[in-house]
């Protein structure tokens, strides 16, 4: 045991992506050392491989999973996730918590594009838990996300919440173009620069109530480094897509 | 009985104090008000959701059913309607739950959200001034109502000095409420009546001193005035000390003694005999 964790250490530096879609990523703290090495990945242009391959294995079975290393070339880590606590020291690849269902993922360093987003063709993403970004995200973070909160300490990319059905982003650098286009409900709360998309109308400066409970719940939870200026601040609140159900809001805080 | 807790939070302690006030309002007996409420304690912003102060509320009535009927009632016409409050269940680990911001939400008439945080979900309610932040549900628990003690004095003065003492010494207690005016009931009642018939409650004959000469009385010579306090809380602990804690506290000058109501032991379950909790092996409550 390693402080309660199994931490799976990146042998060496990877020079292909490997899509970890496959690995039964909520069943792994109930695995040990064995099973977990036994978990099924692809690798491109190779074909089928193990986690043992291109992990090193300590401490299962455990509660927590912690990933070490530089996962920018991982796609789909904790995919289908629906419980417990799983961390990614490093930075992550593409689709992070693909069809996650509950449970929590933190990112020690950046995603790639699509954390939280739909797999293509399907309609929603991720439908409940949390991710927890302490870089920055890539485009298309929490593209069609149906439940769950999705928190990006830096910058996102292009099209963040794009598609959204429901659930929350909370950005605290700045949001690329296009936030929120296309989506039907949820919410987009931006700390930093952000233009809101043009299917968006400006309906008012309040200082909404929820994000006082979400931020005082994301400090004591998440440690994340809420300010009490952000906590007590005032937000202008733009509704959309309101070329969709318009039920959606972006929520840009006032410094 | 049944018990709910509701935090309600707001912009300064103020505002949280008026809806809390208006929340318990009315709410003394089940016998008339259907139920009992009262302020348990004040909050500090570290102990509350949202980080802004507040106010804890303990609400109870005789069966499950009526409190969440209760909750909704009085949350919707008190605390939705309050500026800048939010509203909290405080019981988060009563496995037995109804729904309240799930029936409040309506009144957004289809423009409310929810948001789920950390595995609970809110409902938004939007409203003129912006916007009203209510837990989908509530837990309650198994509680205690009625649990008294009266003040047997040889003046009004005296019986209020003392009731105020006990009210002061009960205050800082938590997990109990005191749901009758300033935590004191001068009109104590005994079960059903003597000349009307259906009536539930009358006049606790045997202790008023102005009928002395003329029913049996169970007052001593000298007493002149007799107030009541009553306890309502989480569990029979709680109640057993805050009584210990009143009658410490009430016990001085021109009071003659210390009794209780106890309804021929048909008032419910618990029974709180007064002599067990004040002896030294009652502090182990």
């Amino acid at each position: 045991m390693t402080g309660g964790e199994t931490v799976l250490t990146l042998r060496a530096p990877l020079r292909r992506r490997l899509d970890a879609t496959g690995v039964a990523w909520a069943a792994l703290p109930g695995l040990d050392a064995e099973g977990i090495g036994s978990q099924e990945v692809w690798v491109e242009g190779e074909g089928r491989a193990v986690l043992g391959d291109v992990f090193e294995v300590h401490g299962a079975p455990a509660p927590r999973v912690r990933l070490v290393g530089d996962l920018t070339l991982v796609d789909g880590i904790g995919a289908g996730l629906s419980g417990g606590d799983l961390v990614v020291d490093g930075d992550a690849g593409r689709y992070l918590g693909r069809d996650m269902r509950g449970g929590v993922i933190e990112v020690r360093g950046n995603a790639d594009s699509h954390a939280g987003a739909a797999q293509p063709g399907a309609k929603r993403g991720m439908t409940g838990g949390e991710i927890v970004i302490r870089g920055s995200a890539g485009p298309q973070v929490g593209a069609g996300l149906r439940r769950g909160m999705i928190v990006v300490e830096r910058d996102t990319g292009e099209a963040t919440g794009r598609g959204m059905l429901a659930g929350t982003i909370l950005v605290f650098g700045s949001v690329g173009p296009d936030p929120g286009l296309w989506s039907k409900r949820g919410s987009i709360v931006a700390y930093g620069s952000l233009t809101p998309s043009a299917p968006y109308r400006y309906a008012c400066t309040y200082r909404p109530p929820y994000l006082r409970v979400t931020l005082t719940y994301l400090k004591a939870r998440h440690r994340v480094p809420v300010t009490p200026e952000q906590l007590a601040g005032h937000y202008r609140r733009y509704s959309g897509d309101l070329a969709e159900l318009g039920a959606g809001e972006i929520l840009a805080w006032i410094p | 009985m049944r018990v709910a807790r509701v935090l309600i939070t707001a912009r300064t302690p103020w505002w949280a104090r008026e809806a809390a006030l208006k929340m318990t309002g009315f709410a003394t007996s089940v016998i008339g008000c259907k139920c009992e409420a009262g302020i348990e304690r004040e909050l500090a912003p570290s102990e509350t959701p949202d980080g802004r102060p507040g106010i804890s509320v303990l609400l109870l009535t005789m069966a499950k059913d009526d409190l969440s009927k209760r909750l909704i009632e009085r949350i919707g016409q008190t605390v939705l309607t309050c500026p800048t409050t939010s509203c909290f269940d405080g019981l988060p680990d009563a496995p037995d739950r109804v729904g309240v911001g799930s029936a409040l939400r309506l009144f957004g008439d289809g423009f409310q959200g929810s948001k789920v945080i950390g595995g609970k979900r809110f409902w938004r309610i939007p409203v003129m001034e912006g916007e009203f932040l209510v837990e989908e549900k509530f837990g309650l628990q198994k509680g205690i109502g009625g649990g008294n003690f009266l003040i047997l004095a040889t003046s009004p003065d005296a019986a209020l000095a003392a009731a105020e003492a006990g009210v002061e010494a009960i205050a800082p207690l938590q997990g109990v409420i005191l749901p009758f005016p300033g935590g004191v009931v001068r009109s104590g009642s005994k079960v059903g009546s003597r000349r009307t018939k259906g009536m539930v409650a009358s006049t606790n004959d045997a202790f008023c001193p102005t009928l002395r000469a003329v029913t049996t009385t169970a007052l001593p010579e000298t007493v002149n005035s007799v107030l009541e306090i009553v306890v309502d809380g989480l569990d029979a602990r709680v109640v057993a000390q805050a009584l210990r804690a009143g009658i410490d506290a009430a016990c001085r000058d021109g009071i003659v003694g210390i009794t209780a109501g106890n309804y021929g032991g048909k008032l419910g379950p618990h029974h709180f005999h007064l002599r067990q909790i004040m002896s030294p092996d009652g502090r182990a409550w």
